[in-house]
């Protein structure tokens, strides 16, 4: 993790138009990034085109950070707002052209790369939740975000965080009930 | 199952693994998108109003007065040639004044002039390029230098010389070339011309 006072010297540099200090910042938090857009996703390919995307943007909107938030706070909020409208032009996509649709259902198949079985369940149920409620789960369960903070970065309120996150975790647990676990 | 448990589940997820040179990869990829397209991001946050209304206000005032000498002066000539752009005079003015800075002056059909700058002074010197655009109702003429991308029509059009002092467009659906002048350029008749000689 780098010290804040580097990160803070890094975006001074990549305001003053220094790509190389920009490059720093994007290997400091790419895999954070890449974690969320593929948690959102279940797709290598996109979480890494969505990874790419989020950056970008950032580096545009980097006038507009004015250091309230942490900066990886910050490029979360990009990256799952992109990863949203990623999914709602898919679902449009889908909608518009049927013979596409199958592929699209096919999606909620992560398929291979995953370490273990454990982890290719996880996503597949991940996959399956309505997207807003995913982004609920992925910001508070996997980036440790409060209900508030999450909140701010969905643009929604407190509350709905936690119907959504309430929801979701209702599913996963239909979903995931015949995994083994640990009894508390 | 109850939460704690299927927190615990959720937690031991792990993702798939990315490669060494995928993740070596993504920031070449950004930053070198970064350096050919972005301008740089300060302005969005140092904009500074009274700097940039002053900045303003000078360009307006030497344009409107190179634009109406020119005029004044070669009001009878009806040719492409008669564009205040064509004149090294006027190219050199501006060069001057705001060195490293120019990406374009555009001359629009109605002889109002506007300079498209560079917030970093960053365009490389090198000589400039006139370019007539007409599609046979309306027309556009600039100057700019070879590596920068004009919008014309909102089509973008990146302008390249080569080595032999020949002047390349490139745009969405076409390509021109001052040297072949059969190149696909569409129903758009192009006039270019080198003036780095004059210039530099």
């Amino acid at each position: 993790m780098p010290a804040l006072d580097d990160e803070s010297r890094l975006v001074e540099l990549s305001l003053s138009g220094d790509p190389e200090a920009y490059a720093a910042l994007v290997r400091q938090h790419q895999k954070m990034i890449r974690a969320v857009t593929f948690r959102m996703t279940g797709s290598p390919d996109d979480a890494e085109e969505l990874a790419q995307d989020a950056f970008v943007r950032a580096y545009r909107q980097l006038g507009s950070f004015n250091g309230a938030a942490k900066f990886s706070t910050w490029l979360c909020r990009i990256a799952i707002n992109l990863s949203l409208d990623w999914r709602r032009r898919e679902s449009r996509r889908a909608g518009l052209h049927s013979k596409w649709a199958a592929g699209v259902a096919c999606e909620n198949d992560p398929g291979g790369g995953f370490p273990d079985e454990l982890s290719r369940r996880v996503q597949e149920a991940l996959n399956r939740l309505p997207a807003k409620q995913r982004a609920a789960i992925v910001l508070t369960l996997y980036e440790n975000q409060s209900h508030a903070e999450a909140a701010k970065t969905l643009g929604c309120t407190e509350a709905t965080v936690s119907w959504r996150v309430f929801a979701a975790r209702q599913k996963l647990k239909r979903l995931l009930k015949d995994l083994p676990h640990e009894k508390d | 199952m109850n939460n704690p448990e299927l927190e615990s589940i959720l937690k031991k997820a792990r993702l798939p693994e990315i490669s060494e040179e995928s993740l070596e990869m993504l920031p070449r990829r950004i930053v070198a998108g970064l350096k050919r397209n972005d301008p740089p991001p300060r302005a969005a946050r140092s904009f500074s109003p009274h700097l940039a209304w002053a900045l303003g206000l000078a360009a307006c005032a030497v344009i409107a007065f190179a634009a109406g000498h020119r005029r004044g002066r070669m009001e009878t000539e009806r040719t492409p040639a008669a564009d205040s752009l064509a004149s090294a005079k006027l190219v050199h003015e501006m060069m001057a004044m705001f060195p490293n800075q120019i990406r374009a002056i555009v001359q629009d059909e109605n002889g109002g002039l506007k300079l498209v700058l560079s917030d970093t002074g960053d365009v490389p010197a090198s000589p400039p390029l006139y370019v007539r655009i007409s599609d046979g109702k309306h027309s556009s003429s600039f100057v700019t230098f070879s590596g920068q991308e004009i919008q014309v029509d909102g089509q973008t059009i990146t302008v390249l010389a080569d080595a032999r002092g020949g002047i390349i467009l490139a745009g969405n659906q076409f390509v021109w070339s001052s040297s072949e002048r059969t190149s696909a350029a569409g129903h758009l008749k192009i006039e270019a011309r080198n003036l780095g000689t004059v210039l530099m």
